[in-house]
C-alpha cells in the first residue's frame, strides 16, 4: 500500500465514522419530523415513515388545538425567560465582585459554588415542595422559578467567574488611572470584554429551563405546568402508540427553539459548555 | 494598603445581594431537606411530623429496595461514564484529523442530542428506536438477520437501553471539551509521532491520551454528577421498570415522596444522594488540586 491510498483510506475512514455519528445524533429528532408529517405513523418502518408517502399537516393542528398547547407555551416562555434575566442580573455582579476579591475568601466561596453545582436536583426538589405547601407557592410559577434559580446561581456564577478571569488585570488599572468609578470599571470596562461569555451563558440558562422536567413534575401542579410536563400529559390515554403522529408533532413544537439556538448560535453554546473545561 | 483594603471592599459591594440570594435559595431547602429527614412526615398528615432521629436513616440502609437503587444508580452512572467519554475522544480525535473540513458544522449537528429536550428524547427513543416491532434498532437487527427484542420492556436489557440514550445524550459535551482541548495540542507533536512512524491509533494512545488527562477528570465530574442525578430521561423511557429494574435513586426517591407520599423517608433518599454527592465533589477538588496545579 501506497502512502497516498493509505491517506485517501483514512478520509474515507473518518467521514464514515463521523457521518454515522452524525445519523445516530440526529436519528431521534428526524423521526419525530417525520412522523409527525405523516397522516399516520402507526405500523410503519422507519425507512416507511421517512418517504412522507400520506404527507400531512393534520397532525400539527391537532397538536395545537387538542393538547392546550398555548397554556403550556406560555408557562415555559414566562419562566424561561424570566430565569434569564433574573440569572444574569444576579449572577453577572455576583462573578465579578469574585474575582475582585483576595485569595483565601475567593477560594473559600468558589468551593461553596461548585459543591452547589454537585447537588441533585431531587435533594432540593423534595424540600422545595413541602416549603412551597406551606408558602402557599405551590402550583405557582413564580415558585417554580425561584427552584429554576437554585439551579442557575451557581452554575451562571462558576462559569462567568471563568470569563471574568480573562480579562486583563491592565485594562482596570488603565480604568483606575483615568478615574473611573467601581460601578464603570465594571460595567464599562469588564463587562464589555466578556459580553460573548454573557450571551452564551444566557441561551445555555433559556435551554436548562425550557428542557426542565424535574422540578416541574414536583412542583408545577395544574397552573403552572411547561411545555415539557404538557408532552406527559399528552402521552397520557395513548400507551399503545394509536397517537404517535401527534404526540411527536407535540414534540417538535417543544424541542423547536433548542434545536434552532444548536443550529444557528452553536458558537456561543460551544464556547459556554467548554468554559470550565481549561480550568476546571 | 489603604487600595488594596478598597478593592476588597469594592468587590464584597458586587458579591452580598448575589451570595445572600444564593445562600437562601440554595441554602434553606437544603436545610429543610436536612430537617424533614429526621422527621417521619407524611403528606396525608403534614402537620404531624414526628422527631425520629437518624431512624430513617437506618430504615433506608437496611431497606433492600434502596441497595437495589443505589446499585441501579451506580452501574447507570458508571455507563454512561465508560461510553460517554470512550465515544467522546474517539470522536473529538476523527474530527480533529488534519482532512476534515466544516468542522463547525460537523460540532453543530454533534450539539443536538445535548440540547434536545431530554423528556422528548425519551419519548423518542421509546417510540422510534427501541419500540419492539417498527423501532430502528430491531429493523436493523432483522435486516442482520439478528432476533428482535423487547428493550424496554425487557429487564434484561431496560437498564442496557437506558444507558445507551443517556450516553447518546451525554456524549456531545466530552466531544466538545475533548475537541477544544485537542485543537491546542501543536501540529508539531503529531508531525514528531508521524516522523517516528505513529499510526493513527498509535498516535491516540500516546500522545493525545495523555495530553486530555485533566481534561478526562473534568468531563468525568460533569457527567457523573449529571447522570448520577439523572430523573427525566429514564421517566420519560421506561418510568423506572419494568419491575424495578431501571429505578434509580432520583425516581426511587420520587415514589417515596410523591406517590406513597412518604416524605420523610423521601428526604432522607435525596439526602444520601447529597451526601455520595459531596463526597464525590470533595475528591475530585482534592484530586484536582494534587495532580493539576501545583506544578
Amino acid at each position: 500500500m501506497t502512502p497516498h491510498t493509505r491517506k485517501r483510506l483514512n478520509v474515507w475512514v473518518v467521514h464514515a465514522l463521523l457521518g454515522i455519528w452524525v445519523i445516530i445524533c440526529l436519528l431521534p429528532p428526524v423521526m419525530l419530523v417525520a412522523a409527525s408529517l405523516n397522516r399516520t405513523a402507526l405500523f410503519r418502518t422507519p425507512l416507511d415513515l421517512l418517504t412522507f408517502r400520506d404527507f400531512s399537516l393534520e397532525n400539527f393542528q391537532v397538536a395545537f388545538t387538542r393538547g392546550d398547547f398555548w397554556f403550556f407555551f406560555t408557562n415555559s416562555v414566562i419562566i424561561s425567560s424570566a430565569a434569564v434575566v433574573i440569572t444574569l442580573v444576579v449572577c453577572v455582579p455576583l462573578a465579578y465582585g469574585l474575582t475582585k476579591i483576595s485569595g483565601r475568601t475567593r477560594q473559600a466561596v468558589s468551593f461553596g459554588v461548585l459543591a452547589m453545582r454537585f447537588i441533585p436536583y431531587v435533594v432540593l426538589a423534595l424540600p422545595l415542595f413541602l416549603i412551597f405547601v406551606n408558602l402557599g407557592l405551590s402550583g405557582s410559577r413564580f415558585g417554580l422559578l425561584l427552584a429554576h434559580l437554585s439551579i442557575h446561581i451557581p452554575f451562571a456564577t462558576w462559569m462567568l467567574v471563568g470569563f471574568f478571569d480573562t480579562v486583563p488585570h491592565e485594562l482596570e488599572e488603565a480604568g483606575i488611572v483615568d478615574g473611573c468609578s467601581p460601578w464603570n470599571l465594571f460595567w464599562d470596562v469588564s463587562l464589555p470584554v466578556v459580553r460573548s461569555g454573557v450571551i452564551a451563558l444566557a441561551i445555555l440558562v433559556f435551554i436548562i429551563s425550557w428542557n426542565e422536567y424535574l422540578f416541574a413534575l414536583f412542583l408545577a401542579g395544574n397552573d403552572a405546568q411547561p411545555l415539557t410536563v404538557g408532552i406527559t400529559r399528552f402521552l397520557g390515554g395513548t400507551e399503545a402508540g394509536a397517537e404517535y403522529g401527534i404526540i411527536a408533532a407535540y414534540a417538535v413544537l417543544v424541542i423547536a427553539p433548542v434545536i434552532l439556538f444548536a443550529l444557528f448560535a452553536n458558537r456561543y453554546i460551544v464556547s459556554g459548555m467548554t468554559a470550565g473545561a481549561v480550568k476546571g | 494598603m489603604a487600595s488594596r483594603r478598597e478593592k476588597f471592599t469594592r468587590g464584597w459591594w458586587f458579591i452580598l445581594p448575589g451570595i445572600t440570594l444564593m445562600v437562601l435559595i440554595v441554602g434553606a431547602p437544603l436545610a429543610m431537606g436536612f430537617y424533614y429527614s429526621l422527621h417521619d412526615v407524611f403528606l396525608y398528615s403534614f402537620r404531624n411530623q414526628v422527631f425520629v432521629g437518624l431512624e430513617n436513616y437506618r430504615r433506608v440502609l437496611e431497606d433492600p429496595l434502596y441497595i437495589n437503587a443505589l446499585r441501579i444508580t451506580t452501574i447507570f452512572t458508571i455507563g454512561c461514564l465508560v461510553i460517554a467519554v470512550g465515544l467522546g475522544i474517539l470522536i473529538a480525535f476523527l474530527l480533529n484529523a488534519r482532512q476534515v473540513k466544516f468542522r463547525s458544522m460537523w460540532l453543530a449537528l454533534f450539539l443536538i442530542p445535548f440540547v434536545m429536550t431530554p423528556v422528548v428524547g425519551g419519548i423518542a427513543w421509546r417510540f422510534f428506536i427501541w419500540q419492539q416491532e417498527f423501532g430502528v434498532v430491531n429493523q436493523v437487527i432483522s435486516l442482520f438477520g439478528g432476533d428482535m427484542r423487547y428493550w424496554l420492556l425487557d429487564r434484561e436489557t431496560a437498564l442496557l437501553a437506558t444507558i445507551i440514550t443517556n450516553s447518546w445524550h451525554l456524549t456531545p459535551l466530552s466531544v466538545l471539551v475533548f475537541y477544544a482541548a485537542l485543537t491546542t495540542i501543536p501540529d508539531e507533536l503529531h508531525e514528531a509521532g508521524r516522523v517516528d512512524g505513529a499510526g493513527p491509533f498509535q498516535a491516540l494512545w500516546y500522545i493525545v491520551l495523555p495530553m486530555l488527562r485533566p481534561h478526562i477528570l473534568f468531563v468525568s465530574i460533569i457527567i457523573i454528577t449529571s447522570a448520577f442525578r439523572e430523573f427525566d430521561m429514564i421517566w420519560a423511557l421506561t418510568g423506572g421498570g419494568p419491575g424495578r429494574s431501571t429505578t434509580v435513586l432520583s425516581i426511587f426517591a420520587y415514589n417515596r415522596g410523591i406517590a406513597n407520599q412518604d416524605m420523610g423517608m423521601a428526604n432522607t433518599i435525596a439526602f444520601t444522594m447529597f451526601v455520595i454527592m459531596a463526597t464525590v465533589a470533595w475528591l475530585y477538588i482534592t484530586v484536582y488540586r494534587r495532580r493539576f496545579q501545583e506544578h
